[in-house]
């Protein structure tokens, strides 16, 4: 394969100028003429029958078009389909009608000539409900004669799996030493800056079923596509989803909700524009939530540090509902699948489980399961590394699998493609100045300042294709996408990605892989947002796919492009396509470059049949069309190490300085890889030390403001240093691997392990608020149980 | 009473924005930032929170960095507001704006209006901060993408293509 | 989130407002700076009537020093007290807390007498204006009226500010030019509502050192004794909070380790705050006392000879 020119460049983005000038379109800037606007009224309580919906005040309400509440619209309620063993399913109405199940459920929807007057409207609407015990938490969920949240799952347990390999029991029990705990990890809200929207529109005139176009600020355009169709009754052929500009997304805005059901259904009921628009409220209440595991873990080592076995017992809170695509077995899953990390697991036994509850659902927020399968191990290895007396970056080199080591079956199923573990150890390590930084501990220890220093290393899955999530069960996720190139008369050429960017930069990076692929200047690349009418079907963007998925299909349209470019060009010159060069914005002979074309002239040959034009027996037009299928997974790794001083009295914890080495192969566009391990490692700051979602027994959300779930300002970040190293992976064009989920695995487990180490104490639960530190401080309890 | 303070459900509130004379008619209860967006086209500003906290909506009004979405429409009367779609001059845009894409201190671009009005007033009053009243000055404005890194780094460079432009000040 | 429906009046004085909250004053809400209020409004947890907004009475926006007082209308943005400077010549304690107030960006809108009136039992000025002993000018239809701190703030979010009265004007005793003083608080985040929060003023026992002082070595001279010592404390009860025999205990006496650590321990026995999902009440208790050391010592340092 040529060299890509454009790979490596930090260009600078072409999507700025228009958003630095407030001319980005998000979907609340969106308006059609006769739009309405919709207000969901929303359960008050967390479990409860629905009696009664009494509308008729709201319905009489100036400015108020329509009320829609229980089955007033025909939707189906939304349930993703799994395939495999220990999964119980339930669907999640688009209107409650009979039971509402977690506060904030939409029960009812107001449509209004604005958000003002549909919010007023909202207040009038009287709902009946006759409440119902309530299970908020896993332990209430799994008591016995515990109030089953719907009555087809049973136990309150919507997933089990166990998967022992080796002969862990032995293992345990002929081990130098065992280090034990109970790590928990709070709920988390993904807060982007933009919360959810949709606005459909219904044309009953397009096609024999009517046409309903859909602009939503999701990650997934075709899994809604599909979802819309599907509960709604509709052929997919019937929606169309546009993805406009996008205000974050990290995870929850690849979800199908209720909502999104809700606002199609009004636009086809009433034959008018619709608009939802989520107000924070609604955004930290009822987008779906994160983490929230407990896991009973312990690891068995050898006298010479090295692990014989890893356990662990799973518990995560999986909310109300499993959600559209990935379903509830999302989370559990990804914890125990990577933690046993970048080191030899020779046994591996975990139970994992969902738990349903009252609460809202949980779904995929960046790092996912990964970034607490890391917090348990790297606490663990932190923990074996005090047993035994080895330094906890000695005790990682003497487990990390080795760089000749791939492929690596790892003792959870996973197959590591490529890594250099112990190096990115190291490079982090040498960043850091490691030996001088525990030389300034030391000095500052001796001032009472309580100064503790963290390390962690791990893997991550990224840009998985279908084989993985066929593996895993998820039939709704199809794990290829695609990507569209055209290229029109006047040389104008024209990208589209089934993977829309939230801020990822995917209108320059895509911009940048296409027209290093082709010869071309990226400024004369155009990418645009993905129209399901525009790209062929995809997965979207989650799960640290884009550059493998959809950058892969890219690849691969880009070379059908060029070698149907290629043979026009050489028709039209006479040539051989072998002496036909795509360089610099043309095509042209080998050797004698005046004698070449411009883009522009080769399409418009292209679009003409005939001895002037096409070859024979070419089908005209410049376009190209590709779907790419990656591989199962390809593995991204880090290692970060973090300075942290604790203030004794107050628990507060100032991060001193944060080193990070990532290791995402090739970078395409170092510049935007370094933003994205940026705010990684804002939102783990946030996770490790600030968040939490925190609901009471009722069920009630007390943290939902701004106020009250506190995402980190400028103030709350270190000055942070990146360093990288470029392992290919063998298996994807290119060698590319994603990564954006990266700094946000790795951080938690960081700077709980900096935190412990600045206490001599355990700092096994998230997040690590001033309050905990104190108790912890005070706490007579030993760092870890330890048999040794 | 007069009548001319007697309680009014709707009002007509007169103000620059932009240097241009605008006159919006609107529920009293309507905020600055649903008048600036809906009535006036002008969605540069966005609705991060609706409480105060996250800075989004952050316009100038008067010179001064104020949230949005914590005024009512009705209180602009009389003043001279600025939003970002005020900042560039035609093709060009803003040194501060430049700085911002020279930078890479925006992702997803919903926050970035709220920091450039916010660095708008900082950096007239602050030319040559240090990092420390960069952090101080921004503190005030939520990203959920960027983990600020850039951003600071933005500031930094747009105060030396201030201080560039005017090298009084 | 949109506010509920209401009505709305700009009054441009004193008088015109006084009119409308013997009108409506029952159903109406005064609007200042909006900081407090908007969100309120914007959530639907306020829904007034009426909304009343005082931006336009100019007369409500000055700062006057006068008689060993600094008056400072309600009106006064906060952003302008933090740079007045007679407010730091004389009020050096206010212009530091502002500082810990929010955001520039509420600061520039929020008000002195807002921030007072809406007395959010985590908010700096309180605290500030308890240690310092201002007093409160309330204008009703009957006249005015002035009252000290103690019987301004009554409990969670309400003062003694009456349906159809406001608040006008809230005057400070000058500080002494010998008076120490600090604030200190432990928030979450920077910028957000103290968990806990201290304000400290202190004068020097035995009058004031005269500059270079130090410099006498040799002269036995002891540390440093204190008198007059006042602690406000936020964050931890419905209003500012004041310990008596914290105060008793340290006058007359010098700032030992000892000291210190009596004083913290009896703050810390003395207070009964609240625990909510920010912080226990335990956290709290603690580390009232662990800032009431902090404060206290900086307020010692900042202990000025006459020049």
């Amino acid at each position: 394969m040529n060299r890509n020119p454009q790979v490596g460049r930090p260009l600078r983005r072409k999507e700025d100028p228009r958003l630095l000038r407030g001319q980005g379109q998000y979907v609340h800037d969106l308006r059609l003429p006769g739009m309405l606007h919709l207000a969901f009224v929303r359960s008050p309580h967390a479990h409860a029958r629905v009696r009664r919906v009494d509308a008729a005040q709201a319905r009489r309400a100036a400015g108020v078009e329509a009320v829609f509440a229980g089955s007033d619209l025909p939707t189906l309620p939304i349930e993703p389909q799994f395939a495999g063993e220990g999964y119980h399913s339930a669907g999640w109405p688009a209107l409650a009608h009979e039971w509402v199940r977690f506060v904030g459920e939409p029960v009812a929807v107001v449509v209004a000539r604005d958000r003002y007057v549909a919010e007023d409207a909202a207040d009038l609407v009287e709902v009946d409900y006759d409440p119902l015990p309530v299970v908020a938490s896993v332990e209430a969920a799994l008591r016995a004669g515990a109030s089953l949240v719907h009555d087809q799952v049973p136990g309150n347990v919507f997933f089990r799996r166990d998967h022992t390999q080796g002969d862990v029991a032995q293992a345990f029990s002929r081990a130098h030493a065992v280090v034990r705990a109970v790590f928990r990890h709070q709920r988390l809200a993904g807060a982007p800056m933009e919360g959810r929207g949709t606005t459909a529109a219904w044309d009953p005139r397009g096609g024999a079923h009517g046409r309903l176009t859909v602009w939503a600020s999701t990650q997934t355009p075709h899994s809604l596509q599909t979802g819309l169709a599907r509960f709604l009754s509709l052929p997919e052929s019937a929606v169309r989803v546009v993805v406009p500009d996008t205000g974050g997304g990290f995870g929850p805005k690849m979800h199908l909700y209720p909502e999104d059901v809700v606002t199609a259904a009004v636009a086809r009921a009433l034959g008018r524009p619709a608009q939802w628009v989520e107000d924070r409220r609604e955004n930290l209440g009822t987008m779906t939530q994160a983490r929230e595991q407990v896991i009973d873990a312990a690891l068995a080592v050898a006298a010479n540090g090295r692990i014989l076995a890893l356990r662990a017992d799973v518990t995560c809170d999986s909310g109300a509902y499993s959600v559209f695509p990935l379903t509830a077995v999302l989370e559990p899953m990804g914890t125990v699948q990577i933690m046993p990390g970048p080191y030899r697991v020779p046994g591996y036994a975990y139970t994992t489980r969902a738990v349903v509850t009252n609460k809202c659902p949980v779904g995929a927020y960046r790092g996912v399961g990964m970034t607490v399968g890391v917090f348990v191990m790297e606490r663990l290895m932190d923990k074996a590394a005090a047993a035994i007396g080895l330094d906890p970056a000695e005790m990682r080199r003497r487990n990390f699998i080795g760089a000749g080591e791939f492929p690596y079956a790892a003792a959870s199923g996973l197959v590591y493609d490529s890594g250099r573990f112990g190096e990115t150890l190291a490079t982090a390590l040498d960043a850091f100045d490691y030996p001088g930084a525990r030389r300034e501990q030391v000095r500052r220890r001796a001032e009472g300042r309580l100064i503790g220093i963290g390390v962690c290393a791990f893997v991550e899955y990224t840009g998985m294709g279908s084989k993985t999530f066929a593996r895993r069960g998820m039939l709704e996720a199809r794990g290829y996408d695609s990507a569209a190139i055209t290229v029109d008369r006047t040389g104008g050429v024209r990208v589209s990605v089934s993977c829309p960017s939230q801020g990822q930069g995917h209108e320059t990076v895509f911009a940048q892989l296409a027209a290093g692929e082709l010869g071309l200047d990226p400024a004369a690349v155009l990418v645009v947002q993905p129209d399901t009418d525009a790209v062929p079907m995809g997965s979207g963007t989650f799960a640290s796919r884009a550059i493998v998925a959809g950058g892969g299909a890219l690849m691969h349209a880009a070379a059908a492009l060029k070698t149907k470019a290629v043979a026009v060009a050489a028709h039209l010159l006479e040539a051989s396509v072998d002496d036909v060069v795509v360089a610099d914005g043309r095509l042209f002979i080998r050797g004698t470059p005046e004698r070449g074309l411009t883009w522009g002239e080769v399409a418009r040959a292209a679009h003409t049949p005939g001895p002037v034009g096409l070859p024979v027996g070419m089908d005209p037009g410049l376009d190209a069309a590709s779907t790419y299928d990656p591989p199962p997974a390809v593995f991204g790794n880090g290692a970060h190490v973090a300075m942290v001083e604790v203030d004794r009295d107050t628990g507060v914890v100032s991060v001193l300085r944060y080193v990070i080495a990532e290791d995402c192969g090739p970078m395409l566009n170092p510049m935007i890889v370094e933003g994205q391990t940026h705010g990684g490692l804002a939102q783990g700051l946030g996770e490790a030390l600030h968040e939490e979602v925190i609901y009471d027994e009722a069920g009630q959300l007390l943290t939902a403001t701004f106020m009250d779930y506190l995402l980190p300002t400028a103030k709350e970040m270190p000055p942070v240093r990146i360093v990288h190293l470029e392992t290919p992976s063998p298996h994807t064009a290119r060698g590319f691997k994603g990564m954006g989920e990266s700094a946000t695995i790795g951080s938690p487990a960081c700077v709980a392990n900096a935190v412990s180490d600045a206490l001599g104490r355990a700092a096994d639960t998230l997040p690590m608020t001033p309050g905990r530190i104190l108790q912890w401080m005070h706490d007579e309890r030993p760092a870890a149980e330890v048999k040794a | 009473m007069s009548k001319a303070t007697a309680p009014v459900s709707e009002r007509t509130a007169a103000f620059t924005v932009n240097g241009k004379q605008v006159q919006v008619t609107v529920p009293v209860r309507k905020t600055l930032a649903d008048a600036l967006r809906e009535d006036l086209g002008l969605t540069g500003t966005h609705l991060g929170c609706e409480h105060g906290v996250c800075g989004a909506c952050t316009i100038l009004m008067d010179g001064q960095a104020v949230r949005s979405c914590l005024l009512l429409a009705v209180q602009a009367d009389g003043h001279d507001l600025k939003t970002v779609e005020g900042m560039a001059d035609g093709d060009r845009l803003h040194p501060i704006q430049e700085a911002f894409w020279e930078a890479h201190g925006l992702q997803c671009g919903f926050c970035t209006p709220g920091f450039l009005m916010t660095i708008s007033e900082f950096l007239a009053e602050n030319p040559k901060p240090t990092e420390d009243e960069i952090r101080e000055a921004i503190a005030g404005n939520l990203c959920r993408c960027t983990g600020y890194v850039n951003i600071i780094k933005a500031v930094q460079i747009a105060a030396e293509k201030l201080s560039a432009s005017h090298p009084d000040t | 989130m949109k506010p509920a429906p209401f009505d709305y009046a700009a009054p441009e004085s004193v008088e015109e407002t006084l009119a409308l909250l013997a009108e409506y004053g029952a159903d109406a809400k005064l609007l200042a700076g909006g900081q407090s209020l908007m969100p309120l409004l914007n959530m639907r947890l306020a829904r007034p009537a009426v909304i009343i907004d005082l931006n336009r009475v100019a007369a409500l926006d000055y700062v006057k020093a006068t008689d060993g007082e600094v008056r400072i209308g309600a009106l006064v943005r906060q952003r302008a007290a933090e740079r007045s400077p007679v407010v730091a010549q004389h009020l050096p304690l206010v212009s530091d807390a502002l500082q810990w107030v929010g955001h520039p960006q509420i600061r520039n809108r929020g008000t002195i007498g807002g921030s007072l009136a809406h007395a959010d039992p985590s908010a700096e000025l309180p605290a500030v204006a308890a240690i310092l002993g201002a007093s409160f000018v309330v204008a009703g239809s009957d006249g005015e009226r002035t009252l000290a701190s103690e019987d301004f703030f009554q409990g969670y979010l309400s003062t003694a500010i009456g349906a159809t009265e406001v608040l006008t004007e809230v005057r400070f005793p000058a500080m002494a030019a010998d008076q120490g003083w600090a604030f200190v608080e432990v928030a979450r985040r920077h910028g957000d509502f103290a968990l806990v929060g201290v304000a400290a003023v202190v004068h020097a026992a035995d009058g004031p050192r005269p500059a270079g002082s130090e410099a006498h070595a040799g002269r036995a001279r002891g540390p440093l004794r204190l008198r007059d010592v006042r602690l406000a404390f936020t964050g931890v009860g419905p209003t500012p909070v004041r310990i008596a025999e914290a105060e008793a205990a340290l006058e007359g006496r010098a700032l030992d380790d000892r000291v210190l650590t009596d004083v913290a321990r009896l703050v810390s026995d003395r207070l009964e705050p609240e625990s909510d999902i920010q912080a226990s009440a335990a956290y709290r208790k603690h580390v009232a006392g662990v800032l009431a050391r902090r404060a206290l010592t900086a307020a010692a340092l900042r202990v000025r000879g006459r020049s």
